[in-house]
């Protein structure tokens, strides 16, 4: 595993390398196959939206990027980290995690913490940044996300919507160059869940690179540059969105949407 | 019927009536509700009201208050508070010397005073400060205690009665506490060797009564030490306190670190802290705050385990009762050993209903 300064290095030596590419990663859980020969490449400032049935392996996908899942075959450059399935190690996933944000589905919010003590834990004691610095970084994510008024609550007191914005914010103080988003909306109440798919929107047109986990075939349609389709742990299909929905060329995904987008 | 229904004007909330059912009716219900709960009920309530009526009539009407020795309790037939209160001194505080009885106060005084303290503070406060208190007042109260420097000195072996109770207590849980802790992230580690040891000794600990911990501290312990190390008997007890209680606080502290859903570690992960820092920030605060019941819990089983000491020879409550029964001069009456336990009872009584009244009041709060 290259050190941190060896990592940022080869990132600005390779210029405009891709930010995230995966290669052949397998990943089993005991006997069954859970990711089958996964490629992918995302350039910086590119949205993907991936979709599928359940268990098809959305999530593990998104987790194995940020090493939360280990993987027993393949590689992940992300970042310009460089990680191979036999060097998953603690420093690793410290070393990508540092660089790579993530909102999961449900919020994962530090319940004993004030909504600003969760947006600066990360940046205080992750990554040395000063009180003062991080207090306004967070204060400037809060804003974003509009929930400045609510940043001396706890996390119990806010809507599930509003947790999951601040859960955004939070991502974001980290300052990541690529955000994973595992089906955000789907622990929401219905009238909650365009607060929370606005709030990626406009991160989306700022130019955040997104790899997002979601059911949401219209924020696919609207904010996707590339839509992957997945099924029992392959990847099946990538395609922009108008030609996803309205030309799909696999037969499975053909039936998918067709069950998806009748009712 | 209407089909298609439109309010058109709010409800506005109204407060919720006072009792549906008037309190005689009430009452009534839960006592009679059939003949056979009826009869039930009254038969109950006479049994509760002659056990009373009896307990008052030996510990109050009866009872023999004043007196230096049991020529003052006559008979059997009444309680004999005399024993208890002209030997308060061995109750309280042992063998402690007379001359340097302030320094027992200060202790009994500092440790009320830290008591209104914490039951008055609201139970979401946080527990760091509570905790922080209970590691550091034994340190204090046994410095001041055993004394040495400008205080003379005062063996730790003439330390009794509640004072023991009391000093050994808190020393047991601020020590129990801290290898608990440690014992409990112990079996989490990611070594072997780590996890197999702290699981060897909860299990151990967990398997071995008390009294025989004691028993091995007491007698065993002194066999492995170097010679010329010489640890008093006071202080044997206190580790083996200590050792014992430390493995039940491991099983608390256990099952609060397996509350903390692995989502919270993940999201730690994801904005960049370091296993420790997840650990002190996210992981201990969290899990910390949801045992703090089952900590007092444990208090309340060691304030109770201090009567055990009695056996190996230490002088707590229970043996100054048994040491004053033997004293040539309450010497004879059984009723005046039934006495001094009783007055056991409701001393320990107090204490540890307070405690679990605490405890049951953090566990609402949660």
């Amino acid at each position: 595993m290259p050190t941190d300064a060896a990592a940022i290095a080869s990132a600005r030596a390779s210029g405009d390398a891709p930010i995230l590419r995966m290669q052949a990663i397998n990943k089993w859980y005991g006997d069954y196959h859970a990711l089958r020969d996964i490629d992918l490449v995302v350039d910086a400032g590119e949205r993907i939206v991936v979709c599928g049935p359940s268990g098809s392996g959305k999530s593990t996908l998104v987790r194995t990027v940020n090493l939360l899942e280990p993987f027993e075959q393949g590689r992940v450059q992300v970042c310009g980290i460089d990680v191979a399935a036999d060097a998953i190690t603690r420093a690793a996933r410290l070393a990508v995690n540092r660089r790579v944000g993530m909102v999961f589905q449900q919020f994962n919010l530090f319940p004993h913490m004030s909504v600003l003590a969760n947006l600066t834990v990360g940046p205080v004691f992750g990554r040395g940044v000063r009180r003062a610095e991080a207090h306004e970084l967070a204060m400037h994510y809060l804003a974003r996300v509009g929930l400045t008024d609510h940043a001396q609550k706890r996390p119990a007191e806010l809507s599930g919507g509003q947790q999951q914005r601040v859960a955004i914010a939070r991502a974001l103080c980290t300052r990541p160059q690529l955000v994973l988003f595992d089906e955000p909306t789907a622990a929401l109440d219905p009238e909650m869940v365009n607060e929370v798919l606005q709030t990626m929107e406009s991160l989306a047109a700022d130019g955040m690179t997104m790899i997002v986990v979601t059911h949401e075939m219209g924020f696919a349609r609207r904010v996707a540059d590339r839509v992957v389709f997945m099924d029992q742990g392959q990847i099946i299909e990538i395609a922009k969105p108008d030609d996803f929905f309205e030309r799909p060329q696999s037969r499975r995904l053909a039936s998918f949407l067709s069950r998806i987008l009748t009712h | 019927m209407t089909t298609h229904f439109v309010r058109d004007a709010p409800i506005d909330a109204r407060v919720a009536p006072a009792a549906a059912i008037a309190w005689p009716r009430r009452w009534h219900r839960a006592w009679f509700a059939s003949p056979a709960m009826s009869a039930l009920s009254l038969l109950l309530l006479a049994l509760f009201a002659f056990a009373c009526v009896r307990f008052f009539d030996w510990a109050i009407v009866r009872a023999h208050w004043l007196g230096q020795s049991s020529a003052a309790c006559p008979g059997s037939d009444g309680a004999c508070w005399a024993f208890v209160i002209s030997r308060w001194k061995p109750w309280l505080v042992g063998n402690y010397p007379l001359a340097q009885i302030g320094r027992a106060w200060t202790c009994f005084g500092a440790f009320a005073l830290f008591w209104i303290w914490v039951v008055r503070r609201p139970p979401a406060a946080r527990p760091g400060p509570v905790l922080l208190g209970f590691v550091l007042l034994p340190i204090a109260f046994l410095l001041l205690l055993i004394g040495g420097g400008p205080l003379s000195f005062v063996a730790p072996t003439q330390i009794g009665g509640l004072l023991l109770t009391l000093v050994v207590t808190l020393a047991t849980f601020a020590t129990a506490l801290p290898i608990g802790l440690c014992i409990a992230l112990g079996r989490r580690s990611e070594w072997p060797l780590v996890r197999a040891l702290c699981g060897l000794f909860v299990e151990g600990m967990r398997a071995v009564p008390l009294l025989a911990v004691l028993f091995i501290a007491a007698t065993l312990l002194p066999m492995f030490l170097p010679r010329g190390i010489d640890v008093d008997l006071f202080s044997r007890a206190v580790i083996a306190f200590a050792l014992f209680n430390a493995a039940m606080a491991a099983e608390v502290f256990r099952g609060g670190l397996q509350a903390i859903g692995r989502g919270q570690i993940e999201a730690a992960t994801t904005v960049g802290l370091s296993r420790f820092a997840t650990l002190r920030l996210i992981v201990l605060p969290q899990a910390i705050r949801a045992v703090v019941p089952a900590l007092v819990n444990i208090m309340i089983a060691v304030v109770k385990e201090t009567t055990l000491l009695s056996v190996i020879g230490v002088n707590d409550l229970l043996g100054a009762v048994e040491i004053g029964a033997k004293s040539p001069d309450w010497v004879g009456e059984a009723n005046i050993l039934t006495s001094g336990y009783v007055f056991l009872a409701l001393a320990y009584l107090a204490v540890c209903h307070g405690l679990s009244r605490y405890s049951r009041r953090l566990e609402l709060s949660s």
